[in-house]
């Protein structure tokens, strides 16, 4: 029922050679590092952006390229990754380029802070639909396909505020502990599907659109015990290993890469 | 350096405490294949000769060190050998620990000494051995050659009770936020992090029956050994460097859940006004 290698050596489970990815936010500093580091570690990887605006395009485009100079096949697409439609078309383009997807990281970030009093309920649900719908979305279309093949890797990529709130973040953070606990549910769901379902939680993230100014982020290195924000790439070895047949047992968990931020009382 | 290259680690000493059988063997052997020697420890010395002789297999050194966790000076014997004869420790997996007596009784039994027995057989005797080779770690930090690597293997029951489990799960909690507190304290010359294994048989057919061949656990089966090796090697290797305090779960979505994992799945349509 299941397919383990006894045989070998324990580094040739982490290898991604022959599998294909898609990434969807390769347009944030965390979206790319994670897409960067499949192709690294052998995989084809197809980018998209979180919304269409112009400069995730750029970004996504430009991490494409990176992932061709690695000698992998890839493609970027510009996508409102809120709309039902365009996951349908990445989901088509990926199956042109690849064939099968096994792993699919949902790195979505549409940054957006405002008092309570000054959210009107569009904006609400805009950042909700982005964060949160956009995830589950294409769990449901690209995930759903992988639950046909009877193999697939799914990764939302989250960060500390899903965890812990932040004034102004009523609707960030809602998202974001919403993604934390649709990857518990549907991992169960998926349990024997041959599907897993992760999360990475990032640490404040250098790059991250969330973080704001320079005053918060004095502030932020202040308290953080290593006194400096995460660098984007300090997610890529837990993306491989959740992304990689070594990791065939673990569904439904969450791992925090954050530099002690949630240690702390 | 390529992302997988980062795993490797040629020519790191890792000490691994409950190494005869179990979780502690198949780590050892994941770290060794990895390319670390292994100081190999436990009480029961025909185990950990055992363990040594499936280490020198993957081409490593092993070092089969007899030792008790929960008697200090028998740790610190222990620490000593291992830098006498490899003269630096970069990794260290507190993997000993299991059910003591007193597992299963009601709290009124459990006298004294068994409470003892159990907390300083899943707690303390981690605390000894970090307390014992830190120094050495933080002198390797300080020449340069790197933050020393702590993997503390707590439990399910740590982060979920049991009934009438007190001493496992108040060990294995303890050790969690002990993990923390290194993490916290010594950013600079160590990490600590946790794996949380979930039910793991070793292929004993008593064990596999007690948990029904693992019926009830989401993915629908038990876990293999082997299946630590990779996690081990990753939180020892240069991939984990930004992680500290973090426990990672393999358990197969047990506790993705709650009281029942997957039984509970109602199916409600949305009610149309
Ligand atoms: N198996 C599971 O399903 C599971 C689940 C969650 C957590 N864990 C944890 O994972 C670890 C390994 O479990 P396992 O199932 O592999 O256990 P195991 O098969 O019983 O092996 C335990 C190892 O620890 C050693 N040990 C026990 N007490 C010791 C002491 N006082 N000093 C030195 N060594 C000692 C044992 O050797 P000697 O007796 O010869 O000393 C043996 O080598 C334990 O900490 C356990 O609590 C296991």
């Amino acid at each position: 029922m299941h397919a383990r290698r006894k045989d070998g050596n324990v580094l040739e489970g982490f290898s991604l050679a022959g599998k294909s990815a898609v990434v969807i936010g390769a347009s944030n500093p965390l979206g790319r590092a994670a897409a960067i580091a499949l192709a690294e570690a052998g995989a084809n990887v197809g980018v998209a952006t979180t919304t269409r605006a112009k400069k995730e395009e750029v970004v996504a485009n430009s991490c494409a390229n990176e992932i061709w100079a690695l000698d992998r096949k890839g493609f970027a697409l510009a996508i409102d990754a809120s709309l039902e439609s365009d996951i349908d078309a990445l989901a088509e383009r990926a199956a042109s380029e690849f064939g099968e997807v096994d792993v699919l990281v949902n790195a979505h970030d549409l940054p957006y802070a405002q008092p309570i009093g000054d959210i009107s309920f569009d904006d609400w649900r805009r950042a909700m639909d982005v964060n949160l719908g956009g995830v589950f979305l294409a769990c449901k279309i690209i995930g759903g396909a992988m639950v046909k093949q009877g193999k697939g890797r799914i990764i939302n990529v989250a960060t500390v505020l899903g965890e812990r709130g932040m004034a102004n973040g009523t609707a960030y953070c809602a998202a974001q502990a919403g993604v934390l606990n649709m990857t518990r549910a549907l991992a169960l769901e998926w349990a024997r599907t041959g599907v897993t379902v992760n999360a990475i939680g990032a640490g404040w993230t250098e790059g991250m659109g969330i973080i704001g100014g320079d005053e918060n982020r004095q502030q932020l290195e202040r308290y953080l015990p290593y006194k400096r924000l995460a660098k984007p790439g300090e997610i890529r070895g837990i993306a491989v290993y959740l992304a990689s047949d070594a990791a065939e047992y673990l569904t439904g968990q969450v791992i925090w890469i954050e530099g002690g931020a949630l240690s702390h009382a | 350096m390529s992302v997988l290259d980062k795993l490797k680690l040629d020519d790191k000493v890792a000490i691994v405490t409950g190494a005869g059988r179990g979780l502690g063997r198949a780590m050892s052997i994941a770290l060794a294949e990895a390319g670390a020697d292994i100081v190999v420890t436990a009480r029961t010395k025909t185990q950990i000769e055992e363990t040594a002789g499936l280490v020198r297999q993957t081409g490593r050194k092993a070092l089969p060190v007899s030792c008790d966790v929960t008697d200090s000076s028998s740790v610190n014997a222990m620490v000593e050998a291992t830098v006498a004869e490899f003269g630096r420790i970069d990794i260290l997996v507190n993997n000993a620990g299991g059910y003591t007596a007193g597992y299963n009784d009601e709290l009124a039994d459990i006298s004294d000494e068994t409470w003892r027995i159990g907390i300083d057989t899943n707690l303390t005797g981690a605390v000894f051995c970090c307390r014992a080779v830190i120094p050495h770690m933080t002198a390797a930090a300080q020449t340069g050659t790197g933050r020393g690597k702590i993997i503390n293997v707590t439990s399910g029951f740590g982060l979920r009770a049991g009934r009438n489990n007190f001493s496992y799960t108040a060990a294995k909690a303890g050790l969690i936020n002990f993990t923390r507190a290194l993490s916290m304290t010594y950013p600079a010359t160590i990490q600590a992090n946790l794996i949380a294994p979930g039910l793991f048989p070793h292929g004993q057919k008593a064990l596999i029956d007690w948990w029904k061949g693992g019926k009830f656990v989401p993915m629908g089966r038990l876990g293999l050994d082997e299946e630590l090796g990779p996690i081990c090697v990753f939180l020892a290797s240069g991939l984990s460097d930004y992680m500290n305090g973090q426990i990672i779960v393999l358990d197969g979505g047990g506790l993705a859940g709650g009281q029942a994992p997957t039984g509970f799945a109602p199916v409600i349509p949305m009610e149309v006004a």
